[in-house]
């Protein structure tokens, strides 16, 4: 059974129809990378699965729980993912360590010293207890989205999302975010990430799924994808994307 | 000579009375200073009100309440209630005129502040489970409340000095004193000078006030909204 499965997805706004059947299943403990052009709808994916958009049809379920519907608590489905965003979106008024507790707090009903507990744990996690009484305008893209991970995984969630988790940062930074994930991998944690970075894919996972005109239209370890696809559309992203680097 | 030595004989003669009077000044404003702000926080919560009704109903106590004069709505209030049988004492008249006309101010200078928010900081706050309220209290309110500091200092001055014609509806408070020593020993000039040194005063202490709070209180790294 598959931790996360969305199935028959579709998204539209308005007359123009962004997901159009998605298919899609992560393990638990899996680290999976959906790719796509730019303006193929790998954000609305993301955020239709927690509900920031509400989909149009189609079933997702979590833990085997169907979590589209009007009778579904939102707030409980969304606690359980965690999401990193593309601009990372940290509370600046916060610091570090309370833009870590925040939730603990106020959704996990923890004390602030139980909270900070676990929130310096999950600063290391990510090497960030150092700067941990900084505020967001004092970091580095990179630590900003260090922290951005910490927030996440403040709340055990089931899955964490990662939205084009280089596309804000420097492209030697890219290696970084690789490890960063790969250390995820290794601690069990599931994470569904979608980019177009392709060397960024190649670092986190084996196969990867291709998103275009709102359908997965492969799923397949990137080198079968690069060479020879029968999709020539798949094809010209995988290859375009190699040798442009 | 003689005439200082007179006005201050006057002056220290009348002194329990302008003192009351500069106390009803001081309750009036530092109350209204709170009510308004506070109800001004309500107001920009109801401005976010995904009900539309409740949104133009906002909008509608915002405009007129900036749009009316004050000393209008006071008027109304102290002279105009009676004749439909609502009496209400000048205190009453000017807490709850004052408070409903600086609420719409102050929610006016939020709502413009909470414009300049980052919105992927409220979405995130969304996907991380939190309720509407708790995004207003916990991600809103204290970055609106802290880039406002300047605005709803102003406006504590502006409470301050505008409490001066609450005594129109005879409410006795430190401008009202100093009219009547003035009218006293006639010493008109003397009287209104000191009159103009003591609000002065008052309001550099709250400036003063509001630099410290505003140090403390600074949004790291901030942006100033333009
Ligand atoms: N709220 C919305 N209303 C209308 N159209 C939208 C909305 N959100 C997204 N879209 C449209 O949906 C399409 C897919 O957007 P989405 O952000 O999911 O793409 P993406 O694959 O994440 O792109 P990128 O790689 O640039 O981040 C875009 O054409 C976008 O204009
Ligand atoms: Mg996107």
């Amino acid at each position: 059974m598959a931790l996360l499965e969305v199935r028959d997805l579709v998204k539209r706004f308005g007359e123009t129809t962004i997901l159009n059947g998605v298919n899609l299943r992560v393990q638990k403990g899996e680290v999976k990378v959906v790719m796509g052009r730019s303006g193929s709808g790998k954000s609305t994916l993301l955020r239709c699965i927690n509900r920031l958009e509400e989909p149009t049809s189609g079933s997702i379920r979590l833990h085997d729980r169907e979590v589209t519907g009007p009778s579904v608590d939102i707030r409980a489905l969304r606690r359980s993912v965690g999401f990193v965003f593309q601009q990372f979106a940290l509370y600046r008024h916060l610091s570090v360590l309370d833009n870590v507790t925040l939730a603990l707090r106020h959704l996990g009903g923890l004390r602030r010293n139980e909270a900070e507990e676990k929130a310096r744990h999950e600063l290391a996690r990510v090497d960030m207890t150092e700067h941990r009484h900084k505020f967001p305008a004092e970091l580095s893209g990179g630590q900003k989205q260090r922290v951005a991970l910490a927030r996440a995984l403040a709340m055990d969630p089931d899955v964490v999302f990662f939205d084009e988790p280089t596309s804000a940062l420097d492209p030697l930074m890219c290696r970084e975010v690789a490890i960063l994930i790969n250390r995820l991998f290794v601690d069990g944690v599931t994470v569904l990430c979608v980019t177009h970075d392709l060397t960024l894919a190649r670092l986190i996972s084996d196969r990867v799924i291709f998103l275009d005109r709102g359908r997965v239209c492969a799923e397949d370890a990137i080198e079968n994808l690069s060479s020879g696809h029968a999709d020539p559309r798949v094809q010209e992203f995988f290859g375009q994307e190699a040798s442009g680097r | 000579m003689s005439h200082w030595a007179s006005f201050v004989a006057d002056l220290l003669d009348q002194l329990p009375l302008i003192l009351t009077g500069l106390y009803q000044t001081l309750l009036l404003a530092a109350i209204v200073s709170v009510t308004g702000l506070a109800l001004g926080i309500v107001v920009l919560h109801l401005e976010g009100s995904h009900r539309r009704l409740v949104r133009v109903i906002v909008r509608g106590y915002i405009s007129f309440f900036v749009g009316t004069p004050l000393l209008v709505l006071l008027f109304l209030m102290y002279y105009g209630l009676p004749r439909i049988g609502l009496v209400m004492t000048p205190f009453a008249v000017a807490l709850i005129g004052f408070t409903l006309n600086v609420a719409a101010y102050n929610a006016a200078y939020l709502g413009t502040a909470r414009n300049a928010l980052d919105p992927a900081e409220l979405e995130a706050a969304r996907a991380q489970g939190f309720s509407e309220r708790q995004v207003f209290f916990l991600i809103m309110l204290p970055q609106v409340l802290r880039m406002s500091i300047p605005a709803l200092t102003n406006q504590v001055i502006l409470n301050l000095k505008d409490t001066s014609i609450a005594f129109l509806i005879q409410y006795t408070e430190f401008f009202a004193r100093m009219q009547e020593l003035a009218a006293t020993n006639f010493q008109f000039f003397k009287a209104y000078a000191v009159t103009a040194a003591v609000y002065l005063a008052l309001v550099s202490i709250i400036v003063l006030v509001a630099r410290v709070v505003e140090k403390r209180f600074l949004l790291p790294g901030s942006y100033t909204p333009s």
